[in-house]
């Protein structure tokens, strides 16, 4: 399997106030890499710098050191200014807020990204709809956020990014706000999309469980200044069962390890 | 007959009625509260006296004789086109502008101060340098109108540009939106109910920004008119005009209302009274 996204030797920090003392290192000396296809987890204490890791994966926030390569293309280091976020489409980014646009409807959020990118047509407009019918919201197309639930924004959002294919995928937490029921149906719906599309997903948590259920590999951080405290392969077969996994020995053993590692 | 009428033809005179006392009903608090204010004015007026304070029912009477006459619509229309013609001329730029600054930090920086001075600065006092600048006719009033409407708008789009959330244009970016796309799409749509805010409150000010103006000189208009009765002791003849003055605000606040109703259907309903409906 050919490597896609390779972070080396990452550091960042905020700029610093003036009159202030400088401010502490977020990430430091964080290295590691993604294969295609590949469903990769992080999972780190809050406060860890996850948001920001991916924050500068999706250039929408710029490194302060080392290196974030993207197949050839290397990010731009401590330069807002030359920043690409979703490097022209090719990062696709699920936010922990749902980032819904309050004046589109379901449907109209959905159709967003394809609308900016000149891609709508018959065939995409199709594709929504298979993944608005996917996950469950058909019959709530013509519905604007407000008048939707927590679960079916998440799902909007969730399906906005996977609507234009994008061929990696960042997920920051995307199922955190959620209540155990409405998260194990969305886990389950996130497993069949990528089954479907095998897209190389990174996907950051702080819950163990759900770092293990999903990825084919896990990676743990350290405390601020975050960098990889261990890795773990995940060889559980797929397709897993979300529900039943709990109880799988492999699980057991590997809750145990990440759980030591996890500070 | 009966069944005729039950068939619902769109003239049934009964179903009109029924519906007639259903909106009465729904209105009732404002009946409520519109009669104890007449009760007060005829009070008052009972009280003062007729020459300081005209009843309400002198005030019907001369309101609906200067309809019939004319004479109050010309003047009426006369002040409220000075209204209209400020408050787009003042409104449209002050909603395009903060659109055109968001990218310009210095330069806003460097308006600002300017804006908050125009803002702040007594509209009253500047309508006497507008009658030097633009004369009696309808350009002093004009140029008054729009200058009070465009620092309020202006204000309150450029709250509505900088309050949204910025996870908004992120999410945009990285979706693959350019500059352009992003200033019309998230920021623009964003913004609306702001400038909305901002067109609701400037829009009785520039009906009372034009009346001032003609207070202050006018051969025509509502303040004009006014101006001339106060002048012949009419207090009747002025409560007339401040009558009509209210009755022009009523409406173009319904309009401001009905427009914004329309294009910010995504809007949650904003208050919990509006929930009962």
């Amino acid at each position: 399997m050919s490597v896609l996204l390779e972070v080396r030797d990452l550091a960042k920090r905020f700029a610093t106030r003036a009159g202030r003392e400088p401010s502490p290192w977020i990430i430091q000396g964080l290295s590691f890499s993604v294969n295609e296809g590949e469903f990769l987890t992080i999972i780190g204490p809050s406060g860890g710098g996850k948001t920001t890791l991916l924050n500068m994966i999706a250039q929408i926030d710029a490194a302060s050191g080392g290196e974030i390569r993207f197949q050839s293309q290397l990010a731009p280091i401590n330069d807002m200014k030359s920043l690409k976020p979703g490097l022209n489409c090719q990062i696709g980014y699920v936010t922990q807020e749902d980032n819904l646009l309050p004046w589109r409807t379901c449907l109209e959020n959905v159709l967003f990204p394809l609308l900016v990118q000149g891609k709508l047509n018959d065939e995409t407009r199709a594709r929504a709809q298979t993944l608005i019918r996917a996950v469950g919201l058909a019959g709530w197309e013509d519905h604007y956020p407000h008048e939707l639930s927590g679960g079916m924004r998440k799902r909007t959002s969730l399906i906005r990014t996977l609507v234009y294919d994008p061929p990696v995928i960042l997920m920051d937490e995307p199922f955190g706000a959620l209540d155990a029921q409405t998260r194990l149906q969305l886990q389950d719906d996130l497993m069949r999309l990528w089954n479907l599309g095998k897209k190389t997903i990174v996907f950051v948590t702080h819950d163990i469980s759900e770092a293990i259920a999903l990825g084919d590999r896990t990676l743990v951080l350290t405390r601020q200044p975050s960098s990889v405290a261990g890795e773990h392969r995940i060889t559980i077969p797929r397709p897993r069962d979300i529900r039943g996994i709990l109880t799988h020995p492999e699980f057991i053993e590997l809750y145990q390890r990440i759980r030591a590692q996890v500070q | 007959m009966a069944t005729l009428k039950s068939a619902g033809g769109p003239s049934v005179g009964v179903f009109d009625a029924g519906r007639f006392t259903a909106k009465l009903y729904s209105h009732r608090d404002h009946i409520l509260v519109l009669i104890a204010l007449l009760a007060i004015w005829h009070g008052l007026s009972l009280l003062l006296g007729v020459y300081w304070v005209g009843t309400p029912w002198g005030v019907a009477v001369r309101l609906y004789s200067g309809l019939l006459s004319g004479e109050l619509l010309r003047h009426a229309s006369y002040t409220f086109s000075e209204a209209m013609i400020g408050f787009v001329i003042g409104g449209i730029p002050a909603a395009i502008l903060p659109f055109l600054l968001r990218r310009q930090p210095i330069l806003t920086a460097i308006l600002d101060p300017f804006m908050v001075g125009g803002y702040g600065s007594p509209k009253l006092a500047l309508a006497p340098l507008f009658i030097l600048w633009f004369g009696i006719g309808i350009e002093s009033k004009i140029a008054l109108v729009a200058f009070t409407v465009f620092f309020i708008v202006y204000f309150a789009t450029q709250t509505g540009v900088r309050t949204l959330d910025p996870k908004l244009v992120q999410m945009a970016q990285v979706a693959g939106a350019s500059e352009s796309y992003v200033a019309r799409h998230i920021i623009f749509p964003g913004a609306v109910p702001h400038i909305f805010t901002g067109f609701r409150i400037a829009m009785p000010y520039s009906i009372g920004g034009a009346v001032v103006a003609e207070l202050i000189s006018a051969n025509r208009g509502l303040g004009y008119m006014i101006q001339l009765r106060s002048m012949n002791f009419d207090t009747t003849g002025v409560f007339v005009a401040l009558t009509a003055v209210c009755i022009i605000v009523f409406i173009t606040n319904w309009i401001v209302n009905f427009v914004e109703k329309r294009l910010l259907r995504w809007r949650p309903p904003s208050d919990v009274t509006a929930q009962k409906e």
